[in-house]
């Protein structure tokens, strides 16, 4: 990403103490560099349609799928539709290897099929299968066993979506394993990026501010990534 | 897609099993293809399932070529999930004979298939649990070089293994040999020059640069071969020195910097080389500062003393500011056994030839307390790293008589040498107590009652010659001018019997220091009456068989001083002139052509003679018939003895008929 700086020569400006959206712009951002970000973003996260129409509509260059693209969907489309045995499979079928390197998103992976039991109401099931699969992850880390435990508490309680681990239950959490999974794909094929390069972008705008704040700095803060509203400095 | 059940339970897996016996083509594909999706994942899965017996039928499907292809290669997958589970499920796997049949098989199937790179998947797996079954794999030449195309040319995944199971393999000088002849080299400088986006991404570049270390260390020939290969343009050193940069990630850097160092200490580069001095030295000693990690600090620390171990220069060059010292004075009080090793040895490198260093590194550094502290550390290997630190510190005389007896090195020193030590901690140790003492006059006491003297003469006792030297070192230093009580112990302890050994020992240094030894303890008057009093014809027939024997003139000469210490004892003198045998000798070497025995000779001569001693003058009688006062004339006419002339013309003057 290039960010173009324009020199000024001659007649001295006024010293600018913020940034000013106003007034014109000393940093140029193109709009190659923002396509190629969007363009990458959708081939990382698997919008391969959107990726083909993207391309035509900003007329860029064919972009660089990775061979995987197709598979990476159908696991994501898997994951996030609780058919999880269906996904193990086919990543098992890419890269045999992956789970049995990373037993934690192994791991990640069954919880989600126990939270489908849990969901669909067969406590029962859920137990059992709890027992058989995740009690070995749970064993041998700490962390896992955190989180089994938070799984299994939401049985207790006659309606799980009420109770303080409903998060589990909602769609954001089987889409952050199924992004979880997506990168480990990509690193698997040695891809350099394994996150979408906004995503590094983002990062860097939330470490910057945070670093501003310990020196107390006063500065326009972007407070909603989402809606990249920024607040002027009281 | 085939309806997969929610999961599997030890029960239903029974029926799935059976099916991998089928005839059915189809049923055995889908069998197979259940079975891997429930070991991928779960040790407790490939626990039961090798339980159940089927990694004989697996590896039959495996090896039968007439079988689909595809069954053949899920069968293979699945053996590899089966080797990344518990080292038991590995050693069951290796008992059946996988590794040899993996082995066997990319011997004979081509090498750009899905199933060559499952196969050194799975290989690789097993080689990653030791003990790894190095036998398996044979030095043959075209298998290596079967391997060796592979990784200049395979996939990313099978390179990668070929690289990482080579590493593990490469043991000794043989497959050292044999890898840079099947074209290891040229592979590894391939993998090194990798261009990912701006460099070698790390899972390339890391098992290339351990396999590189592996064929290098200790190796002429190999290393020589190396810093000629190239790819492309550049030469495997500079991409070596690429690879050192501060934007490298750490252990990328690390492993470089241990190539060069290797490089370098097996010859093929010389230690003044910029790619030694501007690239391994630097970054190892960037690598030990403070904000690293304790595991990278801990090997780059220990790195570094193999590059410095044995030259002045590059340890100069080290410890030129302070900064490494710093370094290394915390990584030593870090809690993992490798830092403080590492912090050890290299401490003990960097102060092995240089005084100034080795006052630096105990003055300002504070050192001295780690190295009692790791002299006490319940790992043997902290132990023997804290004793190798001690012995290259202890050659500083100065600090010999201040620090260390500050801080009373020599108990656990003595503790370690009598708690039954291995032989490299028992070299090491007896080395630096033969240093300690050559100072350690107050210490001598407290060091003979721990038992230092029966230590030392069992020293003697070893098969070992580096031992026996140490012994028989430690032995001579302690004797120097040291109490009566202490010289009657060591003679007492050590026994004639054994010292006449030792002077037909096999190694000169030995006899060298036995005869030292004798020296020591027949010095100052009194001492030499007592001891010859007591012992007089065994010191003789010592001397004598010294003297008669083929051994060389610096030996002789030792001999010589011997008789020249007894002739000045006050009844020791007698000995000597009742001795005709001797007498001739003395003659004799007063005229031999080597000027050293001449100059050992005088000075026995010299103290037979002396005017002052009671009894002089029938001495000088008995010695002028026997031809001592020809043969000094003689001495003094020669030209080549002119150096001698002094001492003559004084012994000369000894005799009263001569003005």
């Amino acid at each position: 990403m290039s960010l173009d700086t324009s020199s000024n020569n001659g007649t001295s400006k006024p010293e600018r103490k913020h940034y000013d959206r106003t007034k014109s712009d000393d940093l140029q951002i193109s709009r190659t560099d923002m396509n190629m970000l969007i363009m990458n973003y959708l081939v990382t996260e698997g919008f391969k349609e959107a990726a083909l129409k993207f391309q035509q509509e900003a007329g860029l260059q064919e972009p660089a799928l990775c061979s995987s693209l197709d598979e990476r969907i159908m696991i994501r489309e898997a994951v996030q539709g609780g058919r999880i045995p269906e996904a193990i499979s086919m990543v098992n079928a890419l890269h045999p290897e992956l789970l049995d390197n990373d037993r934690y998103l192994y791991f990640h992976l069954q919880q989600l099929q126990l939270l489908e039991l849990i969901r669909a109401g067969r406590a029962e099931e859920a137990l059992a299968f709890a027992s058989a699969t995740l009690a070995e992850a749970g064993a041998n880390d700490r962390i896992a066993l955190t989180e089994l435990e938070r799984s299994l508490a939401l049985l207790a309680f006659p309606d799980p979506h009420t109770s303080p681990f409903a998060d589990l239950l909602l769609p954001s959490h089987s889409q952050k394993i199924a992004s979880e999974l997506n990168a480990a794909i990509l690193k698997m094929e040695n891809q350099e990026y394994t996150n979408p390069k906004l995503c590094s972008l983002l990062r860097m705008i939330l470490w910057s501010q945070s670093e501003l704040d310990k020196h107390n700095v006063k500065y326009p803060k972007m407070t909603d990534l989402a809606n990249a509203t920024i607040e002027q400095p009281k | 897609m085939q309806q997969l059940t929610v999961f599997m339970d030890i029960e239903s897996s029974r029926t799935y099993i059976d099916e991998l016996y089928s005839s059915d083509p189809d049923k055995v594909m889908e069998a197979l293809v259940t079975l891997k999706n429930s070991v991928i994942g779960s040790n407790r899965q490939k626990s039961s399932v090798i339980q159940q017996g089927i990694v004989p039928r697996l590896l039959q499907l495996m090896t039968d070529d007439c079988l689909d292809p595809t069954i053949r290669l899920e069968a293979t997958i699945t053996i590899g999930s089966l080797a990344k589970g518990t080292a038991e499920n590995v050693a069951s796997l290796v008992e059946h004979g996988t590794t040899i049949i993996l082995v066997e098989l990319l011997k004979v199937v081509p090498t750009g298939l899905r199933l060559t790179e499952a196969c050194l998947c799975a290989l690789r797996s097993i080689f990653q649990h030791p003990p790894a079954p190095i036998s398996a794999l044979p030095a043959d030449m075209r298998f290596l070089t079967r391997l060796t195309q592979i990784a200049r040319e395979g996939s990313s995944t099978s390179r990668a293994c070929v690289v990482r199971i080579l590493s593990i393999w490469c043991g000794g000088p043989i497959e050292q040999e044999a890898l840079c002849v099947a074209g290891a080299c040229e592979a590894i400088a391939a993998l090194l020059a990798m261009r990912g986006f701006t460099s070698p991404p790390l899972a390339r570049a890391l098992p290339a640069l351990d396999l590189l270390a592996a064929m290098c260390f200790e190796n002429a020939n190999v290393s020589q071969a190396v810093i000629n290969t190239r790819h492309g343009e550049k030469t495997i050193p500079e991409l070596l020195t690429a690879l050192v940069s501060r934007d490298k990630p750490l252990s990328v850097a690390r492993g470089a910097a241990r190539c060069l160092t290797f490089i370098h200490r097996a010859g093929a580069l010389a230690s003044d080389d910029n790619r030694v001095v501007f690239g391994a030295l630097p970054c190892l000693a960037r690598l030990c500062t403070k904000e690293m990690p304790e595991d990278i600090r801990a090997t780059a620390a220990e790195t570094l003393a193999y590059l410095a171990e044995v030259d002045t220069a590059l340890q100069r060059l080290a410890a030129i500011s302070n900064h490494l010292m710093s370094s290394l004075t915390e990584i030593v009080v870090c809690p993992s056994p490798a830092a403080k090793q590492g912090a050890f040895k290299c401490f003990a490198s960097l102060g092995a030839n240089d005084e100034d260093i080795r006052k630096r590194i105990i003055e300002t550094h504070g050192v001295m307390v780690h190295v009692v502290n790791g002299m006490n550390n319940p790992e043997p290997a902290v132990r023997l790293a804290a004793v190798r630190c001690l012995h290259s510190l202890s050659r500083s005389v100065q600090q010999l008589r201040t620090t260390f007896q500050d801080h009373a090195v020599w108990r656990p020193l003595m503790q370690l040498l009598n708690d039954s030590p291995g032989t490299e901690l028992l070299t090491v140790g007896s080395s630096t107590l033969c240093n300690l003492l050559l100072e350690f006059s107050p210490a001598k006491e407290p060091m003979l009652d721990q038992g230092a003297v029966e230590m030392l003469c069992n020293l003697t006792k070893r098969p070992e010659a580096a031992l026996r030297l140490n012994g028989i070192w430690a032995l001579m230093n302690m004797a120097f001018q040291a109490e009566q009580k202490v010289k009657q112990r060591i003679l007492c302890t050590l026994g004639t019997e054994q010292m006449f050994r030792l002077l037909g020992d096999g190694d000169t240094r030995v006899i060298m220091k036995t005869l030292g030894l004798l020296r020591n303890l027949l010095s100052t008057r009194n001492h030499i009456d007592a001891i010859m009093a007591e012992y007089s014809s065994q010191v003789m027939q010592a001397v004598i068989v010294v003297l008669e024997g083929s051994y060389p003139a610096e030996v002789k000469e030792q001999a010589l001083c011997i008789l020249g210490n007894i002739g000045d004892g006050e009844k020791a003198k007698d000995l000597i002139m009742a001795n005709e045998d001797v007498l001739r000798k003395l003659v004799d070497y007063l005229a031999h052509p080597e000027s050293k025995l001449q100059e050992a000779a005088l000075f026995v001569a010299g103290n037979l003679v002396w005017r002052g001693e009671a009894g002089s003058a029938a001495r000088q009688a008995r010695l002028a018939d026997l031809g001592v006062l020809r043969a000094l004339k003689l001495l003094r006419a020669r030209h080549d003895a002119h150096h001698l002339h002094d001492k003559v013309k004084t012994a000369l003057a000894q005799f009263s008929d001569f003005t």
